[in-house]
């Protein structure tokens, strides 16, 4: 007994099968955790059984419904509303440049629309204040040359969108949501929301919107990611 | 040979001995300082590229904050800075705000560094949110997606460099049984197989 027990190959044999059980036990606790928690997602489920107004799933695939944003990173920029200036520029009749208080001006509408980030979150309902990209375009003037905007952002960030896709109504440049001012942490003092792409089109920190003849893929398209987009056609990655 | 000399039967066996045992030397101490060299970098690459791929977990870059609170009414509706000074009396804010903004009659707005409050001016109702930045992995992140730009290009380029060199390197560090020729080959092996046997699973992009 006592010399079977010193046996230093008998240990090692012992301590690895010791290791192999743990590490097995481990596996199969964190595979029922991981199926109990996809049993037990009621919003996703439910949203899952919904159908929108285009007859689209209103859960696109691959995505897991959540209660709130996350924040998703990002270089902030100045979250003062003091200092925010918007610029309208590009292939447009009157380029101009907005303060916050002119944004404002401009007649804010409040939008419930779904977000779809693609990591594989989406929120159900978000509800934004602000401005159409399709009222600042008109105050603009597009050239018929206009065909993609460029939506401009803090540190240079940029996302590219259809000029037909951000002509939709609640495709907006927003500083409010869920009723409160838009924190630091979801692009204070104003982003840009457009809620059937997946949500980097939806630049924070919003400085500019260039509309522009000629695609120009922006931050995240020029690192492997899709240059459309579409939560619904999972255009995740390049 | 340029000297004139030639080579004997029994010096050869020798110098190749010599020649291997010298490329393995140099082989190891390069391996060794680029190592050395390596490290600052890996643990700034490595931490960030944990924070960062589980972004949909948490903010890799920020703590954030929020939360609301009433301070005592009345506040002066006509005069900004005073308001202001009375919030932040109320709400133990000894930091000057960057900024005070009106941003409709009844909404005042003081933003900080590294906060900004929205005050209600007629009930006193203050929304406070804000970000503190984690020190080191923000500025991991930063250098990790080279959101600098400039001479970081190089830098990052060079490591990439480096880690090939060290890789490539490794293969060849050891002779023998526990090196390419045995198990060795079998543990970049399975290195190489993990990719690919995910790829064949999910499906490539």
């Amino acid at each position: 007994m006592t010399n079977e027990t010193q046996d230093p190959d008998l240990c090692r044999s012992i301590a690895r099968r010791d290791f192999i059980m743990r590490a097995a036990s481990g596996t199969v606790i964190a595979a029922l955790g991981g199926g109990l928690y996809a049993i037990s997602d009621r919003l996703t489920r439910e949203a899952k059984a919904q159908t929108r107004d285009d007859g689209r799933p209103r859960v696109p695939p691959g995505q897991r419904v959540i209660e709130t944003l996350k924040p998703m990173g990002g270089t902030p920029g100045d979250p003062s509303r003091a200092n925010f200036k918007l610029r309208v520029h590009g292939e447009v009749k009157s380029p101009y440049e907005l303060d916050f208080a002119e944004l404002m001006a401009m007649g804010p509408v409040t939008v419930r629309s779904d977000v779809h980030c693609v990591t594989g979150w989406t929120m159900l309902d978000a509800k934004w204040t602000g401005v159409t990209v399709k009222a600042l375009a008109e105050r603009a003037g597009l050239e018929s040359t206009a065909r993609h905007v460029i939506f401009e952002a803090a540190a240079g960030y940029t996302a590219n969108v259809r000029l037909r896709e951000a002509l939709r109504d609640d495709v907006m440049v927003a500083w409010d949501f869920g009723g409160q001012p838009l924190r630091r942490p979801h692009g204070a003092p104003v982003r840009a929301v457009v809620p059937d792409l997946y949500f980097w089109k939806s630049a924070k920190y919003l400085t500019g919107i260039r509309f522009v003849a000629r695609d120009e893929p922006g931050y995240w398209e020029t690192r492997g990611y899709n240059n459309h987009a579409d939560p619904w056609k999972e255009e995740r990655y390049a | 040979m340029p000297d004139g000399g030639a080579q004997s039967e029994a010096e050869a066996p020798a110098s190749k001995r010599r020649f291997k045992l010298r490329w393995r030397q140099w082989l190891r101490a390069l391996h060794r300082d680029f190592g050395y060299i390596a490290v600052g970098l890996t643990f700034i690459y490595a931490l960030s590229g944990l924070a960062v791929n589980h972004i949909a977990d948490w903010d890799p870059s920020f703590e954030n904050f929020e939360r609301e609170y009433v301070v005592e009414t009345p506040l002066p509706t006509d005069d900004d800075e005073a308001a202001a000074v009375l919030v932040q009396r109320h709400a133990g804010i000894a930091e000057a705000p960057i900024d005070v903004y009106r941003v409709t009659d009844d909404l005042l707005e003081l933003t900080f560094e590294h906060r900004t409050l929205h005050v209600t001016l007629s009930d006193g109702k203050v929304f406070e949110e804000g970000q503190e930045p984690r020190v080191f992995l923000r500025a991991a992140n930063w250098l990790h997606l080279n959101r600098g730009k400039k001479a970081w290009t190089w830098f990052a380029d060079g490591y990439a460099v480096v880690l090939v060199f060290l890789a490539t390197s490794g293969l060849f560090m050891l002779p023998g049984r526990k090196g390419l020729l045995g198990r060795g080959a079998v543990l970049v092996g399975l290195g190489i197989a993990i990719p690919l046997v995910y790829l064949s699973y999910v499906g490539s992009p």
